[in-house]
């Protein structure tokens, strides 16, 4: 994932479902990190993305838009090799996605506005969750989702 | 109060007068309040009950004081995107007291923020483009802020 750019509503969403691909791949290695809630947490993590990602295809193919495709595997950041650097991507990838989804926002009206909106919300408080579980201190950042 | 308001609006309008429409008379309407102001408004006031509730509460300092700050940044941004000006930092009048009980004090922050959070959302629902995303991130935010009072 680089950073979201501004662009038309197709492009923008097309950028957020290339996030949302990211996203769910990223969990894998975080899931396998994880015990007990916090892999609890990470499966529901997953399938809030994955609801978002299969939303995404039906939209943007109905819709006559280009559908970017899934990669067969992504770069991460950082390498995940225990609890703490599972916990540690789980919040950076929250935020990422959160970004495609602040970007998306600018870039719709309406109900497509609306969605990407509570999608930025659901990861930013997503994004907090997985900090307190990690102990990571402050829980939030001023604006989710803005480019640093 | 009154007198200091014509000087600096006369000191205003004397500066940059050559770009001027030469109709567009000073005795017109008054410009319609941003749609935004009453958002900066509740930024700051949200601000305040944080800081107060963290001066009552000193354990709850650490989590309440990057929650003000984060208010007072929206307050500011707000400002810049509006060009409102930000009032001066001083404790509002209408700032309610913290609850002794520190417990109540959250319940009565978190109830604050669920209010902030969908005035946020009604905000950005209806804005313009260049300035949705703002307004996104400021309802995102207070929602986070409502996970983090828990």
């Amino acid at each position: 994932m680089t950073a979201p750019t501004p662009a038309g509503p197709a492009e923008a969403l097309g950028a957020a479902l290339t996030a949302e691909f990211a996203a769910i791949w990223a969990y894998g290695p975080i899931g396998v990190r994880l015990t007990g809630a916090a892999r609890k947490a990470a499966r529901d993590a997953e399938a809030a993305h994955r609801r978002r990602r299969d939303s995404l295809v039906v939209q943007l193919s109905t819709g006559g838009a280009s559908v970017p495709p899934d990669r067969a595997g992504y770069t991460l950041p950082f390498p995940v090799t225990d609890r703490a650097s599972a916990l540690r991507l789980a919040v950076e990838v929250e935020e990422r996605t959160a970004a495609f989804w602040r970007a998306a926002v600018a870039a719709t009206t309406g109900a497509d506005r609306d969605r990407a909106l509570a999608a930025l919300v659901d990861y930013a408080v997503r994004a907090t969750r997985w900090r307190r579980t990690a102990g990571i201190s402050p829980l939030t950042v001023p604006f989710p989702g803005r480019p640093a | 109060m009154l007198r200091a308001g014509v000087i600096l609006a006369l000191g205003g309008a004397a500066a940059p007068l050559s770009g001027c429409d030469p109709f567009d008379r000073d005795d017109g309407p008054a410009p319609e309040p941003d749609p935004l102001a009453p958002l900066l408004d509740e930024a700051l006031r949200l601000a305040a009950a944080h800081a107060a509730a963290a001066a009552a509460h000193p354990a709850l300092a650490d989590r309440l004081t990057p929650i003000a700050e984060a208010h007072r940044a929206h307050a500011a941004e707000l400002a810049r995107v509006t060009g409102m000006p930000l009032p001066s930092a001083s404790t509002p009048a209408s700032a309610a007291a913290p609850a002794t009980n520190p417990d109540a004090t959250l319940a009565a922050l978190r109830e604050r923020e669920r209010g902030g959070r969908d005035a946020a959302t009604t905000a950005c629902a209806a804005a313009p483009a260049e300035r949705a995303a703002l307004l996104a991130s400021i309802a995102a935010a207070r929602a986070t802020h409502l996970e983090a009072l828990k």
